[in-house]
């Protein structure tokens, strides 16, 4: 059967909402990518030189995108020279300041964040393309209930880290929320594994996973390139 | 690399100011809204409050005074005078309405999530445990909650019955990671903001509870305590999408 009005018009007003919000991204990853270039100059692995401005940037795409918590860069190993950060992370502070969050990067520690094989890293780094990870308990990281949005980038065509930034559930809720209410029945968004990103009743709850099978339930693929998202609805 | 934890701006935040008075206020008051003390039950003397508390006279006598003040206790002189708890505090809509506002979907369903998990093994623990005094205990709360006629009545009767459902089952900590539960929810639950609760169906799953716990069926008690929790809950998530978002039905334009 075919979807609503209502039906089509919250899933045109999510799909707006997150590209919007993948755009950003791609943006920052690619500003991240010409900073580092021009910062390498001849240097093949990024130092500590390198680094410089992606604070200001960072920083920038945090004041502009107040949904997000946090935003930053992870880069791979390989990219990296010895010593130098791995991680140029900031978030945003419960008083509303922007700080630099720092992680434990130390391989065999209790609190090793082992960031290369979180999925919002290690889907970008092989596919190429933008990845949105989550719902999850970012544990050892931002340490809260997030959402991921990571785009790969490239210093000189060779794959360097991702750029990316976390939303707190609780902060989407009521970003996207009245959209989902505009749709009568029970509805939710949610990710490329079949979870719940955020529902309109207590039917879909955040997290669970939607068992595949039931005859009145429909799905409609959101327009959102690589984030495999879709909206979900019972007549 | 010896890398910080991003857990530093958190431990070593600085630490409130806790206004030891206040404090007392928001402790007896919690402990009445509970059930934990009764209506028409005595304090204990001032100086043996202000030993327990660990506070000087000066302060807990501001702490009764402000407690007098909102008509939560009394002082009557002479011999069988004393502070007396004379009414139930009665929960600020207000400060209800902020609760839904302020608290998310995601982490009112991880306030169940923890609580089924508390409840799944308080109640299999109970089965086990349990003797016929507390069963009769048992049926006597969770008709209280069905006596009970305002809603302030009924957040602390249906708390009590929790909390006692952890002590018959003989764990300290169970009981108070139970006070704690109630304490965060009950009385969003009971509050008719905007809907009122059903205190009938309420009991009828206690009820329902005891009889498991009596004949010691601890997968049924369970199957029953994960039931009840899972509709407090989605009450809770009605009442918060209900207050923070109003259905908007588009007219199709």
């Amino acid at each position: 059967m075919n979807p609503t009005t209502e039906v089509v018009h919250a899933a045109n007003a999510l799909t707006s909402w997150i590209n919007g919000v993948s755009t950003e991204i791609e943006k920052l990853s690619r500003n991240v990518a010409t900073r580092l270039e021009k910062n390498l100059v001849d240097k093949s692995k990024v130092d500590k030189t390198a680094l410089v401005g992606l604070d200001a940037l960072t920083r920038e795409f945090l004041t502009r995108n107040t949904f997000a918590v946090g935003a930053g860069a992870f880069f791979a190993t390989d990219a990296v020279e010895e010593g130098s950060r791995t991680v140029e992370w900031w978030s945003r502070q419960e008083s509303g300041a922007i700080g630099r969050l720092d992680f434990d990067l130390t391989p065999g520690s209790q609190r090793y964040y082992d960031y290369e094989k979180l999925p919002f890293f290690s889907t970008a780094a092989t596919t190429g393309k933008q990845t949105l990870w989550g719902p999850y308990v970012d544990y050892l990281g931002f340490e809260e209930y997030v959402l991921t949005f990571a785009a790969p980038f490239s210093v000189r065509g060779t794959f360097a880290g991702v750029a990316g930034c976390d939303i707190r559930i609780k902060d989407l809720e009521p970003l996207i929320m009245p959209n989902l209410r505009g749709i009568a029945s029970d509805a939710a968004l949610v990710n490329a594994s079949n979870r719940v990103i955020l529902g309109n009743s207590g039917l879909y709850l955040v997290g669970e996973r939607i068992k595949p099978g039931s005859p009145d339930l429909h799905r409609m693929t959101l327009d959102v390139p690589h984030l495999g998202l879709s909206l979900i609805y019972t007549t | 690399m010896a890398s910080p934890t991003s857990f530093e701006p958190q431990i070593y935040r600085p630490l409130p100011e806790i206004e030891r008075a206040d404090a007392i206020v928001d402790r007896i008051t919690t402990a009445i809204a509970l059930g934990l003390l009764k209506v028409g039950e005595r304090l204990p003397p001032e100086a043996a409050l202000s030993d327990m508390f660990g506070v000087g006279g000066a302060t807990l006598r501001e702490a009764l005074g402000e407690l007098r003040e909102r008509g939560v206790v009394e002082t009557r002189r002479g011999r069988s005078g004393g502070t007396f708890v004379v009414n139930q505090p009665r929960p600020q809509p207000t400060t209800i309405r902020d609760w839904f506002l302020s608290t998310s979907v995601s982490e009112i369903r991880d306030i169940g999530d923890e609580h089924s998990a508390i409840s799944a093994t308080t109640v299999r623990l109970a089965c086990e445990r349990a003797e016929a005094h507390d069963v009769d205990r048992l049926q006597e709360l969770a008709r209280a909650l069905v006596l009970a006629t305002t809603p302030e009545e009924r957040a602390p009767a249906d708390s009590r019955f929790h909390i006692e459902l952890a002590v018959s089952a003989q764990s300290p900590r169970l009981t108070d990671a139970e006070i704690r539960l109630q304490e965060e929810t009950v009385q969003q639950l009971w509050t008719p903001l905007p809907v009122p609760f059903d205190p009938e169906s309420a009991t009828a799953e206690h009820l329902e509870l005891v009889r498991a716990v009596a004949q010691d069926q601890p997968e049924k008690a369970q199957k029953l305590v994960l039931e009840h929790i899972r509709r407090n809950i989605f009450h809770l998530i009605d009442a918060k999408l209900t207050l923070g978002y109003a259905q908007s039905v588009h007219d199709g334009q």
